[in-house]
């Protein structure tokens, strides 16, 4: 039974992840990841990084008919 | 065994969705279930996706893991992110999902529910689905490059520039055509237009809450977003019931143009975190939880089909538009079968972010597979209500009048029967003051929504609720297009100026950001304007006209990826992706030709032009509305024009692509493949978010 709501508690977590990757709320979060996997240092702050990247999401199609 | 299980479910797959279809498609004068749709749909749609999208995967393209992808190659936690397969087909749904494969689906219906229907499956396996995942699989191969550079690259420099022309008149013509169905769907609705204004403060407050509050918590600021929504949606009664507050939120077409024109204006210029953005988040949320609610709502209500297989429509003479069942079905489904704007995508931010090259298939084949059965979706909320009903809703003023006793007249001789109290009863039930010519496909849409939600839940005492809930849910997500579309047709102005004039380049160069919103808002903002004023509502002429612009980006992309397997040497699959190519250009070419030449006033933007000028002469138009009829045929004939841009840039780009593969056949050129070098992955054990 234990077993079994670990299982379910990780499947929500993982869902909830997810659903946080795909509306861009862990975006920074995995900016610093891959800062972190390249060694280099973290050039921008939550903010600074949350502007830049909306910047750059709409000068480009982003949105279909 | 367990391949005998397996060969044994699919055959029983494809029988049941062949007899669901063959239901759909051989039943006539009995009422069917909407279920049957949604079966033959479902069972067509795992058929394509299991047998047809693995031999494209296999054959066509040999898809390959591994190579690294552009994701791996420059991960930068930015642009180049690997990502998560469900999210990544999560992202790039919500960006191909737009107001097309809703509307476009509910104004075919006028031809009955068979036609559209077929093409929403069928075209969407065998065209729109390959076009996606094509050029997916080209984006991928090539470091994450757009439409109009592989054009440039592998089809030759004219067609990059067809490319980018192209999408830049699609751009313009679909910012007009869905703003035109924005206004129409909130023209002297207080309520709807109260609930609509207020989606901006919502936005602005969320934009200020995420840019210094809490920076990028974007599921925070959309749940508190999401509450003031609904909440404004339940508002939007108490305004419509209080006569002050009502005057002011009741608006005439013309002035809503001008509003919507003024916002499009500031959404482009403003900073984008303030009002873009915040927008696009609120609408993402709502786009998903309203489609899947109407899934669920038809699955549990499960309405039966009244409208008929086939209308008498499907000679030409419609009230919601005019043309054949021939190409006119084809060019106004658009989207949900096929949509040229979706190479767009394929090859912007999705290429950049797939962590293997084996994700493409459910990614690009996928997602388009949805998105088709939103539209059969559409195409069910369309043909559950009364034919009399939609067609009232449908048809502008120009063809069935404005009196309700006259527009039902006119209906029930058509065959379709419409009582006019029918009309008051159900514009008082969702709480407006009419729902004649209401041209545009959203009300209608609206209205078959807030059926099956009512009788899902709240019954007829929340069916007001239910429709203003998907006008603002189809407005939004409209005017979420709108501003990102104005926004992309900025830079493009702006890039092209820079050429000419390098400081209009500089895109956060105020001088050049004003102008460049301006001309592009200016450009869109006619159409909208010709629409709101044209007596046949506008529908009748912008919609073929964005039917064919994106069909004819559709045969783009289709050129540009047979190039390319004519070069990878797949001569043998070849027709995988030229017999759709073929197609469009036939479709398009003859719609074209149709709304250029065509001797039917109604269908023919010259002979239009030409009547309208022969009443003038003849004095049967009255003095008052002299202005207006001269600039309805000036209107006309910028349409003839533009649309005879559209055909002769396709044919050039045919003509080029033609002589190109003939160079390629006959060994007079070398077929040189512009792919990035094959680097070898390094993720042997998964990726980031694997």
């Amino acid at each position: 039974m234990r077993k079994l709501v670990v299982s379910v508690q990780n499947e929500v977590h993982q869902f909830w992840e997810r659903i946080r990757e795909w509306c861009g709320d862990s975006s920074y979060e995995r900016y610093q990841r891959a800062m972190a996997r390249k060694r280099e240092p973290l050039l921008l702050s939550p903010q600074q990084f949350y502007v830049q990247q909306l910047e750059r999401k709409y000068s480009r199609p982003n949105r279909c008919c | 065994m367990k391949k005998v299980i397996s060969t044994f479910a699919w055959i029983v797959i494809a029988v049941i969705g062949a007899g669901a279809l063959a239901t759909i498609a051989l039943q006539r004068n009995e009422r069917i279930s909407a279920t049957w749709f949604v079966v033959a749909a479902a069972c067509f749609y795992m058929v394509a996706y299991r047998f047809y999208s693995a031999f494209l995967a296999a054959k066509l393209v040999a898809l390959d893991d591994s190579r690294a992808t552009p994701a791996e190659r420059n991960d930068d936690g930015r642009d180049f992110v690997p990502t998560n397969k469900w999210v990544l087909f999560g992202h790039h749904f919500a960006a191909i999902a737009g107001p097309g494969p809703l509307v476009g689906p509910t104004l075919a219906a006028q031809f009955g529910y068979l036609p559209g229907t077929l093409w929403l499956i069928a075209g969407a396996a065998f065209a729109g689905c390959v076009q996606d995942f094509v050029i997916l699989f080209c984006s991928i191969r090539r470091n994450g490059k757009s439409l109009g550079e592989m054009a440039r690259d592998e089809v030759g420099k004219r067609g990059g520039f067809i490319a980018q022309l192209a999408v830049l008149a699609i751009l313009i013509i679909l910012l007009g055509v869905v703003a035109l169905v924005v206004v129409n769907a909130l023209k002297t609705s207080p309520w709807a237009t109260f609930t609509l204004a207020m989606t901006i403060p919502i936005a602005l407050l969320m934009g200020v809450y995420l840019r210094y509050l809490r920076p990028g918590r974007v599921l925070e600021a959309s749940l508190i977003g999401l509450a003031l929504v609904l909440f404004v949606v339940v508002a939007g009664q108490w305004v419509a019931n209080s006569a002050p507050w009502a005057s002011v939120f009741t608006l005439s077409g013309v002035a809503l143009a001008f509003w919507i024109i003024a916002y499009g204006f500031a959404a482009s210029a403003l900073p984008v975190w303030l009002l873009l953005a915040p927008r696009d988040y609120l609408s993402a949320f709502i786009k998903a939880g309203a489609i899947f609610s109407l899934a669920a709502g038809i699955l549990i209500v499960r309405p039966e089909i009244q409208m008929p297989a086939l209308t008498k429509f499907i000679d030409g003479s419609g009230p919601v538009f005019a043309g054949k069942i021939f190409p006119f079905c084809f060019i106004t489904i658009a989207c949900g079968a096929i949509s040229g704007f979706h190479s767009l995508i394929s090859s912007g931010t999705t290429p950049k972010m797939i962590q293997r090259e084996g994700h493409a298939r459910l990614i690009g084949y996928g997602a388009m597979l949805l998105e088709s059965f939103v539209g059969v979706m559409a195409m069910v909320a369309a043909c559950a209500m009364q034919p009399g009903v939609y067609f009232a809703i449908n048809s502008p003023a120009g063809v069935v009048g404005t009196a309700p006793d006259a527009v039902a007249a006119t209906i029930s001789g058509w065959g379709y029967h419409l009582d006019p109290q029918t009309m008051v009863n159900m514009a008082h039930a969702v709480g407006e003051q009419t729902l004649f010519n209401r041209a545009g496909g959203a009300p209608s849409l609206a209205v078959g929504m807030a059926q099956i939600f009512s009788s899902t839940i709240g019954g007829d005492r929340l069916m007001s609720i239910w429709y203003h809930f998907a006008i603002m849910f189809e407005a939004l997500f409209i005017l979420t297009v709108l501003d990102a579309g104005t926004r992309v047709g900025r830079f493009m102005v702006q890039e092209m100026g820079g050429r000419v004039w390098k400081p209009f380049g500089q895109t956060s160069w105020m001088p050049s950001v004003v102008i460049s919103s301006a001309l592009v808002v200016c450009a869109w903002g006619y159409f909208l304007y010709q629409g709101v004023i044209d007596p046949f509502g506008g529908i009748n002429s912008l919609w073929p006209l964005f039917g064919i612009a994106n069909q004819l980006l559709a045969a783009v992309a289709l050129v540009v990826a047979t190039t390319i397997l004519l070069k990878m040497g797949r001569l043998k699959w070849i027709w995988v992706t030229l017999v759709p190519m073929v197609w469009l250009i036939t479709i398009t070419m003859t719609a074209s030709w149709q709304k250029i030449f065509s001797g039917n006033p109604r269908i023919g933007f010259l002979s239009g032009a030409k009547a309208l000028a022969a009443q003038i002469a003849a004095g049967k138009i009255p003095a008052a509305r002299l202005t207006e009829m001269q600039r309805t045929i000036f209107n006309l004939r910028l349409d003839a024009v533009v649309t005879a841009v559209l055909a002769a840039m396709i044919l050039v780009l045919v003509v080029e692509a033609l002589l190109r593969w003939t160079a390629i056949l006959t060994k007079r050129s070398e077929a040189v493949l512009h792919e990035t070098p094959y680097a070898a992955t390094q993720w042997v054990g998964g990726a980031e978010g694997d």
